[in-house]
Order: C-alpha cells, then sequence, then structure tokens
C-alpha cells in the first residue's frame, strides 16, 4: 500500500497535493484497489466551484459507481483529460498519471489527515 | 451473526484473493486478486475460466410421469429432449409471468434434471413439490450436496479433459455426459454439459461436494482461472442472456422477455399458458431491447430510458463491455422497440444510444 509523504489525505481515501493557492486531487491507492479496475472516469466541468467534501467527479469500476469528494473547496482549473481514454491510471498511478482535477484553493479544511495520520488511520 | 451460507470452495476463494460478497445467500468472490479486467481477458481471448456457481440449485425429478409434469411446469417442450440433452426452459406461474428460468437435463424418459436460480431455489423448490402431488413423480432439492462449475473459454475442453475419462469431444453443443471427473483413486461420478453463461465454448460440472475442492485445484493446475461474479455478469450481458430479476421477473412475461422461442404454446397446456396466449394476442406492455451508447458513458441498471424525449423504461442490466463499450439492456414502450432517438439518463445527462443487436460482441458458442 503506497502512501506518499507530502500529500494530505482524507477519510474518503482522496489525496490532495497542494503547492501554493493550487491544489492537485486524486485518489490514494487504498481507494483504486477497493474500487476494482476502473473503467469510467466523469470529470467536472472547468470553471465550477466545489465545497469541501463535496462530490466533483465519479469513477465506475466494473460493478459500481463512485463519487469522489473534494479534498478542500476551489475552482476547478484543470481537469485530467488522459483519464476519458486511459481510466486505468486511476489504478496504476494513483498518485502521479492519475490526478483527477486541479483547483484554485478557495478554503482549507481541517480534515485531512498527513501520511502518518492517514496511515493509522488506515489501520484502525 | 451472518445467515450466509459458504461453498466448499470458500477458503480456496479466499486464499486466491478473492474479494467475498453475499450473493443469492452466499458469500462468493466478485473478483480475485488480479482484478475483473484480466479476468475478462483470460475468458475471452483464449484460455479457460473457472467459476464457481455452486450456489446454484438442482432438482432432481423422478417417476413414471417425469416427463409429462415438467411438461406441465415448464414452457419448453420437454418431448423433444433425446436422453444426454439439456434445454432452457421456465416455469411461469398462472398469470404467465416467471419464476425462474432453467436449464431442463433429460438423463431417461423417468429421470430428469432442473438447474436453477438460486434465489429462487426455494420458491421453486415449493411451486414444483405442490405441483407435483398431482403426478406420480418425486422432486429431490440436491443443491445442498452438489457443486457446480462452469468452465469457459477456448481452452475449456483441453483444461477439463486432462480430469476426465468422458470423451469431451462427443459432447456436443447442450448435450451431457455423466462418469468420473476427478484424479483421486475414489472419485464418484458427476455430470459435464457442453452448456454456459457467457458465450464461449465451456462445460458445466455438476459434482458431489466432497470432490469441491479435489477438481477445482486440478483445473487450477491445468491452467484455468479463476473469475468472479462480476465477470460472470459481464460476460453474460455481452451474450444478452436473460438474468432472474434483471430481465425476468414475476413482473414480465416471455412475450415482453423475448423468451417466446423456449415457450412452446402448442405443445398442449402448461401453467401460465393462457395467460402468456391472451399477453400475446393483446400485445406486449413493454419490450426488451439492446442499446449501444454512442457517447462515452456506462449505462447501469435502473437507469431510465428517454425515446424521442419521453421516458419509456429503463435499463435492466448495463455495462462497460471492453470490446462494445457502454450497453445496456432495457424494457421500452412496445411503439418505442424499433422507432425513436433513444437515450439513457446517466446524472441527469441525456447521453444518446442506438438499438442494436444481440449478443453486443461475438459468441465463440459451437452449436
Amino acid at each position: 500500500m503506497s502512501i506518499p509523504a507530502g500529500l494530505k489525505y482524507t477519510k474518503e481515501h482522496e489525496w490532495v497535493r497542494i503547492e501554493g493557492d493550487i491544489a492537485t486531487f486524486g485518489v490514494s491507492d487504498h481507494a483504486q484497489e477497493a474500487l476494482g479496475d476502473i473503467v469510467f472516469v466523469e470529470l467536472p466541468e472547468i470553471g465550477r466551484k466545489v465545497d469541501a467534501a463535496e462530490a466533483y467527479a465519479v469513477v465506475e469500476s466494473v460493478k459500481a459507481v463512485s463519487d469522489i469528494y473534494a479534498p478542500v473547496a476551489g475552482e476547478i482549473i484543470e481537469v485530467n483529460e488522459t483519464l476519458e481514454g486511459e481510466p486505468e491510471k486511476v489504478n496504476t498511478e494513483p498518485y502521479g498519471a492519475g490526478w483527477i482535477a486541479k483547483v484554485k484553493i478557495s478554503g482549507h479544511s481541517d480534515e485531512l489527515m498527513s501520511d502518518d495520520e492517514y496511515t493509522t488511520f488506515l489501520e484502525e | 451473526m451472518s445467515d450466509l451460507l459458504k461453498t466448499p470452495l470458500f477458503d480456496a476463494h479466499v486464499a486466491l484473493g478473492g474479494k467475498i460478497v453475499p450473493f443469492a445467500g452466499y458469500e462468493l468472490p466478485v473478483q480475485y486478486k488480479n482484478g475483473a479486467l484480466k479476468e475478462y481477458t483470460a475468458v475471452r481471448e483464449g484460455a479457460a475460466g473457472i467459476f464457481d456457481i455452486t450456489h446454484m440449485g438442482q432438482v432432481r425429478v423422478e417417476g413414471v410421469e417425469a416427463l409429462i409434469f415438467l411438461q406441465y411446469v415448464s414452457t419448453n417442450d420437454v418431448a423433444k429432449l433425446v436422453d444426454g440433452q439439456v434445454q432452457y426452459s421456465a416455469l411461469l406461474n398462472e398469470q404467465g409471468t416467471f419464476i425462474d428460468d432453467i436449464t431442463t437435463y433429460k438423463i431417461n424418459d423417468k429421470a430428469y434434471y432442473l438447474c436453477i436460480n438460486a434465489v429462487n431455489r426455494h420458491k421453486d423448490v415449493a411451486h414444483l413439490q405442490a405441483e407435483a402431488v398431482n403426478f406420480d413423480v418425486s422432486i429431490t432439492d440436491e443443491s445442498d450436496e452438489t457443486t457446480l462449475l462452469a468452465l469457459q473459454g477456448a481452452k475449456a475442453q483441453a483444461t477439463l479433459q486432462a480430469l476426465t475419462e468422458i470423451n469431451l469431444e462427443s459432447i456436443g453443443y447442450y448435450k451431457f455426459a455423466r462418469g468420473k471427473i476427478g484424479l483421486a483413486e475414489n472419485i464418484s461420478g458427476g455430470i459435464i454439459s457442453r452448456t454456459g453463461y457467457t458465450g464461449e465454448d465451456g462445460f458445466e460440472i455438476y459434482i458431489p461436494n466432497a470432490m469441491a475442492v479435489e477438481v477445482w485445484d486440478a483445473l487450477l493446475e491445468q491452467g484455468a482461472v479463476p473469475i468472479g461474479l462480476a465477470v460472470r455478469d459481464m460476460l453474460r450481458t455481452e451474450m444478452g442472456y436473460a438474468l432472474y430479476g434483471h430481465e425476468i421477473s414475476d413482473k414480465v412475461t416471455p412475450v415482453e422477455a423475448k423468451l417466446m422461442w423456449i415457450t412452446k404454446l402448442d405443445k398442449g397446456d402448461f401453467i401460465g399458458r393462457n395467460a402468456v396466449k391472451a399477453r400475446k394476442t393483446e400485445g406486449a406492455k413493454k419490450r426488451l431491447i439492446a442499446l449501444k451508447l454512442t457517447e462515452r458513458g456506462i449505462p447501469r441498471e435502473h437507469y431510465k430510458v428517454f425515446v424521442d424525449g419521453i421516458e419509456s423504461g429503463e435499463v435492466t442490466s448495463g455495462m462497460h463491455s471492453p470490446m462494445a463499450g457502454g450497453v445496456a439492456l432495457a424494457y421500452v414502450l412496445p411503439e418505442h422497440a424499433t422507432e425513436g432517438n433513444v437515450s439513457i439518463e446517466i446524472r441527469g445527462k441525456q447521453v444518446p444510444a442506438e438499438r442494436t443487436s444481440l449478443p453486443f460482441v461475438r459468441s465463440n458458442v459451437q452449436k
């Protein structure tokens, strides 16, 4: 189970990389494994404003449809269009080529966990 | 406490990294550790997939009136069967709607074997026993003693032949043979039929529970790939095969479900016949059609289907087919079965679809 340092994590198993006022969102290794083979990703519209913990994307595995929640509030400024053709990147590179969207941060969340805290959370 | 049942292969599924889910009253693997798509590829692209479908029920029907009994309780023409032949059929109620869909195995004129759906097992057995009162026939539920495996894919025959003295080449499509299966000295008998639910060549193997682990392990040793419930459902949906609780139920008759080919109205009286006849005359209330999305998306069960902007029905089975894209089986109003622009509502958006013929992907079954 990969849990890279330097990212923040949510209880819903999303990760966020915060660089200045830009945040990149994705799902954790644990999440992609639990979801199984991902065959479809519905990306949000550019310009959409999302609240922390609001569903901003949908991933579909062979059997299930799952909402993906925003770790922090912001405005969607970029989406990973690669996932439209290669949704399996979420499985193979959840922290890299499988990122989902970038936002311009409009608010912070105190619900985020460090990698160590997320590791403990998963063990509980 | 869980009331869920385990098949004799439960530990084997866990050892293979099976992700266990509740299904039809059993704890069964939805997929194994390599994931559903690899399992799918194994079955569709040349290997042999092995499925534990022990949850399905088996009922033995024996007695001098076995044939006339089955003619009365099931829809297909049982008299057409020769010894060693299998037939797809259905049990209807007096309203002409489905109690279950079944396969009927003819051992001889006085002995038949029915394979029934797990979810309907107790209902089916009670129904058969109630009807059997009027016939010289006995009904025996052998489900708890029987393990059922499906071995499906291009390599199925070669994989299974190593384990049995039965000459598999001699078993034609929808035929079966009885004989020894397994490797141990004290092996007992089983049934092997050239049947399946995948659109690939392959077999279904009925064995006593005591042989389950040995036969499963031996088939894995021969290179068979274990396949979970998720891919079983994908494979059957790609073929357009009906599944009880989805395309068929006690709300629809064979007229709606496109199953008049197993409903022989001229074979003589049977339960539900008059109701089906009447429905056929008055016309179906809705019709089952096959749809393919023309834009990105995955149709799922219960998604609404619109035709020319009018809500017409809903998806009964939908999926992302690795070979065909977003595909669905759906009921629509009869007037929309062949005419009008179709769309499927996915999370509030209308995604265009087109009617298509079945199967969604090419069948490799040799009939």
